[in-house]
């Protein structure tokens, strides 16, 4: 993949993104003092966060016979106009953003195997939460367990059915095994 | 024993356990009869399950209890700090565990822990890992550097980038940078790192009693092959490392060849580099005179494990400096 700096307007995009989602200030937080990139590879465009002593070697002396797949913190990827957050990034985003869907133990296992998330199962949600808003999946413990897109309006919860759909799973830990097959 | 007799026992001991008979006409001449019998027999036994806990992602005593409350039963490795042998026994795999999802700990081989430990990388170096999926060791090397500095992993193996790049985001570590290339061109990065591991691609026959098919699948043609791409890597690997830099060659093979015959021929082209000791208690020495031919001495502050001594893996590691001032 080749590495590229981030032109502003993308970065603005992506904070805009996170920022829409999770609460104003959430990505300047997680950029801290480091500086964006991208790995590129075809439509896909791998967003890290690095310390800017790596410039030179990623992008202003990046050696040849050699192909670059990850560095730093990963973001996410933008994949043509849609930015999705890696997982990496979630336990550090869990401290800083309250859109979080709490789930039960048999919720949170069951999730972690790519199901999505049913009423029976949610413990906590913010009242004020709208359909289509992504929140952070978390156990009792406050492990993050993956990110979900309500299925529904926060305030509806107690007019569902136990078996209804609240949270549909965009990503969850399981990834780390299930890619792996 | 003759020449001969040797090579009759070893064809029949070969055939009553499967394996090629210069494999263990090769373990006659290293180890004797008794000895080359209780690594066959060892190499029967299953090895036993270890983990090595994660402090970039949770704290290890309260992985450790949480594991232990689920019923999983740790011991801890004397010379490790963070590698723990897990019995999960009526648990599905180690892998299933939310705790391994959430990267709270990674499972790994008592030897490849070891590696890292001996190589004892420091927050803000430059450390390479020339042959770095699955990420076992580059994970376990951004552990100890506290995800500080930066540690270059590179692969060869398109395949093989996945699950590396996969271990190191769910372990947390934010100090890698992966390359895909051919480590021995380790040298157009134009970077003198201050460590080096080389954990060379093998013909594994040290993973007998994981993979027993190994008995039978590779010959001494196979050996040689990996010899020689062995000490192309660690000759490009010398060449970088910067002056006062450590390297930690190792390899899941038990054949001297792969090991301390690269080793000695490595010294000999670079003066500048040293044997050094290993201050963690493990293993065995490594061999300075394997099948009668003369090594230099210092390879015997190498270590080796064997299964049948140390109930793990066959594995090699060597830890060696280059003199001069960084």
């Amino acid at each position: 993949m080749k590495p590229e700096l981030l032109d502003p307007i993308e970065w603005e995009s992506i904070i805009d993104t996170i920022d829409r989602e999770f609460g104003q200030g959430v990505t300047k937080k997680l950029l801290g003092k480091l500086t964006p990139m991208a790995l590129v590879e075809g439509n896909w465009r791998n967003i890290y966060l690095i310390p800017t002593s790596w410039m030179n070697l990623l992008i202003e002396e990046a050696p040849s016979g050699f192909d670059y797949h990850l560095a730093g913190k990963q973001l996410g990827v933008m994949t043509k106009d849609r930015f999705r957050l890696s997982l990496q990034i979630l336990p550090e985003l869990a401290q800083m953003t309250t859109k979080i869907l709490t789930v039960s133990r048999q919720g949170a296992e069951s999730f972690t195997y790519g199901r999505s998330i049913l009423k029976e199962s949610v413990v906590y949600l913010d009242f004020n939460l709208k359909r289509n808003q992504r929140v952070l999946v978390m156990d009792e413990e406050f492990h993050c367990l993956g990110i979900a897109s309500l299925a529904t309006d926060a305030n509806r919860l107690s007019r569902l059915k136990s078996d209804d759909l609240v949270g549909k799973n965009l990503v969850d830990i399981g990834w780390f095994i299930r890619r792996l097959g | 024993m003759s020449r001969k007799e040797l090579r009759q026992k070893a064809k029949t001991i070969a055939k009553e356990h499967e394996y090629l008979p210069y494999m263990i006409e090769r373990y006659l001449s290293l180890w004797g009869e008794e000895a080359t019998m209780q690594f066959i027999e060892a190499c029967e036994q299953p090895i036993r399950t270890s983990i090595r806990m994660n402090p970039l992602r949770a704290e290890p005593e309260k992985v450790i209890e949480r594991l232990k409350k689920k019923g999983v039963k740790l011991e801890k490795i004397p010379w490790l700090v963070h590698g723990y042998y897990a019995d999960f026994e009526g648990h599905s795999t180690p892998g299933a565990f939310l705790e391994h999802m959430l990267g709270y700990y990674y499972v790994q081989g008592v030897p490849s822990m070891t590696t890292v430990e001996v190589l004892d990388p420091q927050p803000e170096e430059t450390v390479f890992d020339l042959a770095a999926a699955p990420g076992g060791k580059t994970t376990h090397i951004a552990q100890q550097m506290q995800n500080s500095g930066k540690v270059i992993a590179i692969e060869m193996d398109r395949r093989r980038i996945a699950s590396l790049e996969s271990n190191i985001l769910r372990c947390g570590v934010t100090n890698a940078i992966v390359l895909r290339g051919d480590a021995k061109k380790v040298e157009k990065l134009g970077l003198k790192p201050d460590k080096i591991l080389l954990d060379a691609p093998c013909s594994g026959e040290g993973l007998i009693p994981l993979d027993p098919t190994r008995k039978s699948s590779k010959s001494m043609a196979d050996i040689r092959f990996c010899a020689t791409r062995e000490d192309e890597l660690l000759d490009a690997a010398v060449n970088i490392l910067a002056p006062g830099g450590t390297i930690v060659y190792s390899t899941c093979s038990i054949a001297p060849e792969e090991n301390e015959y690269i080793v000695d021929d490595i010294l000999k082209r670079h003066p500048e580099l040293k044997v050094a000791p290993i201050p963690l208690e493990f293993g065995i020495p490594g061999y300075s005179e394997p099948f009668g031919v003369h090594l230099d001495e210092s390879l015997k502050m190498a270590k080796r494990f064997l299964p049948h001594l140390h109930g793990a893996e066959g594995f090699f590691i060597c830890k060696m400096i280059k003199e001069g001032s960084t």
